[in-house]
């Protein structure tokens, strides 16, 4: 059994089919690349297996458990972890703080703790401010780690997102459009990165990406979406001579 | 202005800061002010009047009950008022109709019980006053202002370095990504409507102390709800300096004029004040980057 298996499925909004029968495999140190034009239910995926929304039918199962209709912070905590498309940081809390946070609830001290410096309580603390800084210094933003997160560049921001989804200790990494909005070098950087962190971590890696360069070069597996139904998958080679691929992102031939 | 009129002024403020909390920290995390804070803490301070202060167990226990009390009458409310509202997504409106209705619903519980009599918490204090320098200041102004403190300082510090209060923060500013970054926001909600009550319970009890007991207590919130604003709504910071300005000046201008006019002088101020600066002290103006 593969680590996460999406089977067959379907989301509807009203009259809206932004998933129509989507199936996945995923095993351990991949990297699965999502494409199609806007509008053909890329994040509607993300949000189906993370449980923003519940799939209307079919079925999500992470390493031999069915996550389908677990509440959003359960299926974090069972080994889903993600970033957004529009960055969504947490202003108004550190670099630090936002990475920590997300760190805060595996934390396990009692409400006592919260009140009174208990042994447990410093131990966990310190357990999270380590691990803070060391995911922080896997994606190079351990310098930043007192700033406000607004003040970064995109480039920063989404590498403190990125810091603040693997302290989820993640399975499956959910990357949505990582490098929407980044100049050409903060691209060439955010790719090395993605392959160091899929070789050092060994977890699945989902990635929506609109720069075909970057999902081409990185990508095991490349599954294309148009308008909710995937259309092709399969290498990089495949995809990129499929003429059904080629139709939905030139048109057809007359 | 005398150090006496300082210190019962800054010794009020010292509850309004605990109502003002109480109401900030709601507000921070769900958006809406909550307007069955005051009838919270009338019911608390009455229920630790009639389980432990007429039982003569003295200050603390009167204290310890009437916060618990409170912390209990905010979950339960959140439960009952907000819980089904909050997972609908449902628009602020009616946050703010629930909590009317549940207020109204707590002070109407307690009427039944006290009618419209007057209760006054025993003496706590055997000796009335205490002397500092050459004031004399009232000890149970004192004790509040202490107990105040303390009370705000741990919150403080809960909120800035623990992990529950990195977690209040992350879904004060954005519950739907806290949820998928791991945290239970369903359970940090009720935590904080846990503390607000805790916090009004304190205030409700400490109210009781300085004026008497009566079914309408709960219409002093009005002042903790100014200072939140004034303050600038959501800051916690602000909204202990707004009570506390707001407290001071109350107690100078009953020393000028007597409380009737201080109260309408003190409300005067507070519109002239929100009219020049309407978010408030700590509140930002900044425009959000798009």
């Amino acid at each position: 059994m593969a680590l996460l298996e999406i089977r067959h499925i379907y989301k509807n909004f009203g009259g809206l089919r932004a998933i129509d029968d989507f199936s996945l495999e995923a095993n351990a140190g991949e990297i699965h690349g999502i494409i199609g034009p806007n509008g053909a239910g890329k994040t509607t995926i993300f949000n189906t297996i993370t449980g923003v929304y519940h799939p209307d039918q079919g079925e999500v199962w992470l390493d031999g458990n069915n996550i389908t209709k677990l509440p959003q912070y359960k299926i974090t905590h069972m080994g889903i972890g993600r970033t957004f498309q529009n960055i969504r940081i947490f202003k108004g809390l550190t670099v630090e703080e936002n990475v920590m946070c997300a760190f805060d609830p595996q934390s396990k001290y009692s409400i006592i703790g919260g009140i009174l410096p208990t042994p447990n309580r410093i131990r966990e603390e310190r357990r999270g401010r380590e691990l803070t800084r060391q995911y922080l210094d896997v994606v190079g933003m351990l310098g930043y780690k007192d700033e406000k997160p607004e003040n970064l560049s995109y480039g920063n921001q989404r590498k403190v997102e990125i810091a603040r989804a693997l302290i989820c200790k993640p399975k499956v990494l959910l990357l949505d459009e990582p490098a929407a909005g980044l100049t050409p070098t903060e691209v060439s950087e955010l790719t090395d990165l993605i392959r160091k962190i899929s070789a050092d971590f060994g977890f699945a890696i989902l990635l929506i990406e609109h720069r075909l360069d970057l999902v081409m070069s990185i990508s095991d597996t490349i599954h294309v979406q148009n308008f909710g139904k995937t259309i092709a998958s399969g290498t990089a080679k495949e995809v990129q001579n499929d003429p059904a691929v080629i139709e939905a992102y030139l048109g057809a031939e007359e | 202005m005398s150090l006496q009129i300082l210190l019962n002024g800054i010794s009020t403020g010292a509850v309004y800061s605990l109502i003002a909390i109480g109401f900030a920290l709601v507000f921070n995390i769900l958006k809406f002010s909550n307007f069955s804070h005051g009838a919270t803490m009338t019911a608390s301070a009455f229920i630790a009047y009639f389980l432990v202060a007429s039982k003569g167990w003295g200050l603390a226990p009167t204290l310890l009950c009437s916060a618990l009390s409170g912390a209990i009458i905010g979950l339960i409310g959140e439960f009952i008022g907000f819980r089904r509202i909050l997972l609908n997504h449902s628009a602020p409106t009616y946050f703010f109709v629930s909590s009317i209705t549940l207020g109204t619903l707590y002070e109407g519980l307690v009427t039944l019980k006290t009618g419209t009599n007057f209760y006054v918490y025993p003496n706590f204090f055997d000796v009335a006053t205490v002397k500092i320098f050459d004031a004399v200041v009232s000890k149970e102004n004192i004790i509040i202002l202490a107990i105040s403190a303390v009370a705000l300082i741990i919150l403080a510090f809960i909120i800035q370095k623990t992990s529950i209060g990195r977690q209040i923060r992350a879904v004060s500013f954005d519950r739907d990504t806290a949820k998928l970054m791991g945290i239970n926001s369903t359970l940090i909600i009720q935590v904080v409507f846990a503390i607000s009550g805790f916090f009004g319970g304190l205030a409700g009890c400490f109210l009781g102390i300085k004026f008497t007991l009566t079914s309408t207590l709960g219409s002093l919130v009005v002042k903790g709800f100014i200072a939140s604003v004034i303050g600038g709504l959501g800051s916690l910071t602000g909204a202990v300096i707004g009570a506390m300005l707001l407290g001071i000046m109350e107690a100078l201008f009953l020393s000028l004029w007597g409380s009737g006019w201080a109260t309408i002088a003190s409300f005067a101020l507070m519109l002239v004040f929100l009219l020049v600066r309407p978010q408030g002290i700590a509140g930002s103006n900044v425009q959000e980057k798009a």
